[in-house]
């Protein structure tokens, strides 16, 4: 396993400055008087401009952790993160990141525009209402510009989210099990689309989930995690072409990356294994 | 279809006998007399309130201690949530401001009011008791509100970069809308109440004044009058604020 590890390609990494940057990252969280749960255990991921990665990992490896940390939402407790050679929370500041939960999370009394809408706001700049259109187009919702979260279905809700993660033009797209609620066959059509977004837009995005088939489907890389506490145990390059739509679902190469990479999520690994 | 509306017209149904059955008892006792002098039938207390002298009586009355409460109301309410606000906008004032507000509701109204005459006079105290019974509803409701949005929204508006003042002014404030107008509901039948009392220390004119003086000259039937009017004022405040809040949840929800 250690080898596998490091088969990501060096040189590429060095070719690309990196967009965000995680090194030595360990995480504890404090539980009842002096004790801490480890969460990360010296996480070490560099991801590329307009890289997408896929953190895929067991549930509670601490991969949303990963992400919240990257969005400023959660401190390391040691090891540093970087996004465009910065701190999170510069970025946060400056409105330069977009983010997107399995949680809707939409004003739910307001419009899909006015969701849209809301970084601009956030950020006191003035609505280009042309942008927050164009965006709503893009996911496919035009039609449903005045329609209130609770008047759409779940996948519409989600695509509103995704559309007001990417208002602000961000350097960089957090995606958190953003399609985490919904059912199989509006998912799988949410993860075309996706696909389809990201060809448009080419931003680095780095998206956590513990869906084997959407993570191929849509990264150039998918980093594996370990069980808790979690680390990278494999980093797997993804070399099919974008955009990947539906034939790829079907290419027998598709399928056995995925089964290999099912296998390295159900395989109960040697956590204790030294790095 | 027509179940839950057969429903509503059943509790509707109930809720009518139950106010007639109280009428009722309360017509027997009076006309029995088993609770002495002091308790009239209801019915010559309704006779009494056709009369044009109490009406009118009662009009004026019901006037002062109206705008006393309305106004009481209104300053609560916005004192409340100016103080909510600056205890989300500064976190660390928020423990004191609590404590604050529970030490100012622990002190009886009973024994503001003789303070409020002395600092404030006999003119603004009811409008002050009111404002004081009501302000402390609203701002239970209003912190709970602010605290109370969910945690999803709330990383959302933290990634966007949202500061403490957007964040209170386009998170917390219309997602609490819903409680704070539950606080609101809670708030008018005791801003009535407080206004009630404030009068009881000496106003002019007001319910309180009436109930007052209808004590101390054995006026039964008009005491009677004026606590129904107090209590019917309270409660009509009561049941137009529970209207707006439907209208409110059909809106933030």
């Amino acid at each position: 396993m250690p080898a596998q590890t490091s088969s990501t390609p060096a040189p590429a990494e060095t070719a690309t400055p990196t967009a965000i940057s995680l090194q030595g990252i360990v995480k504890d969280f404090p539980l009842r008087r002096g004790t801490a749960v480890r969460a990360l255990e010296r996480l070490d991921l560099q991801i590329g401009h307009g890289e997408f990665v896929a953190l895929l990992g067991p549930s509670g490896c601490g991969k949303s952790t990963v992400l919240r940390m990257v969005a400023g939402l959660e401190q390391p407790s040691e090891g540093e993160v970087a996004v465009e050679g910065r701190s999170p929370a510069d970025l946060v500041r400056a409105h330069r990141l977009g983010v997107a939960f399995q949680e809707h999370a939409l004003l739910p009394w307001a419009s899909a525009r006015d969701n849209v809408a809301l970084p601009f706001r956030v950020a006191g700049r003035p609505v280009d209402r042309t942008r927050v259109d164009d965006l709503l187009a893009l996911v496919g919702l035009t039609g449903f510009e005045d329609a209130r979260p609770r008047q759409l279905s779940g996948g519409m809700r989600q695509r509103v989210a995704i559309a007001r993660a990417l208002a602000l033009e961000p350097d960089v797209l957090l995606l958190d099990e953003p399609f985490g609620a919904l059912d199989a066959v509006t998912r799988r059509r949410m993860n075309l689309e996706l696909a389809r977004i990201w060809m448009e837009q080419r931003i680095t995005t780095l998206l956590v989930t513990h869906d084997v088939d959407e993570a191929v489907l849509l990264a150039d890389r998918v980093v594996v995690m370990t069980g808790r506490p979690g680390r990278v145990r494999h980093v797997q390059q993804v070399d099919m072409p974008h955009p990947r739509g539906t034939e790829v679902t079907r290419d027998p190469d598709f399928h056995a990356l995925v089964d290999r990479l099912t296998a390295m999520l159900d395989d109960p690994e040697p956590t204790a294994e030294p790095s | 279809m027509s179940s839950p509306v057969a429903a509503r017209a059943g509790d509707r149904g109930l809720a009518v006998a139950g106010v007639l059955a109280v009428l009722v008892l309360a017509e027997l006792i009076g006309r029995t007399g088993i609770a002495g002098v002091g308790w009239p039938p209801i019915s010559e207390v309704a006779l009494y309130l056709t009369e044009s002298s109490a009406q009118q009586l009662l009009g004026r009355a019901l006037a002062a201690t109206g705008a006393a409460a309305a106004a009481g109301f209104l300053l609560g309410t916005v004192v409340a949530l100016l103080v909510t606000a600056l205890g989300a906008l500064l976190p660390a004032t928020a423990p004191g401001l609590d404590r604050l507000a529970a030490v100012l509701h622990a002190v009886p109204l009973i024994a503001v009011g003789p303070l409020l005459i002395t600092i404030a006079g006999r003119d603004a105290t009811p409008t002050l008791v009111a404002a004081l019974a009501s302000g402390f509803a609203v701002f239970i409701a209003a912190t709970s509100a602010l605290a109370s949005t969910n945690p999803a929204q709330r990383d959302v508006f933290s990634v966007l970069g949202a500061g403490r003042l957007v964040t209170l002014l386009r998170l917390q404030l219309p997602a609490g809308v819903p409680l704070i107008v539950d606080g609101l509901t809670l708030a008018a039948p005791a801003a009535v109440l407080g206004a009630v009392i404030g009068e009881w220390f000496g106003a002019r004119r007001g319910i309180g004044v009436l109930l007052v003086s209808s004590m101390q000259n054995l006026q039964v039937n008009q005491l009677w009058a004026a606590a129904l009017t107090a209590a019917a004022v309270a409660l009509l405040a009561y049941v137009v604020l529970v209207a707006a809040r439907d209208v409110v949840n059909r809106r933030f929800s």
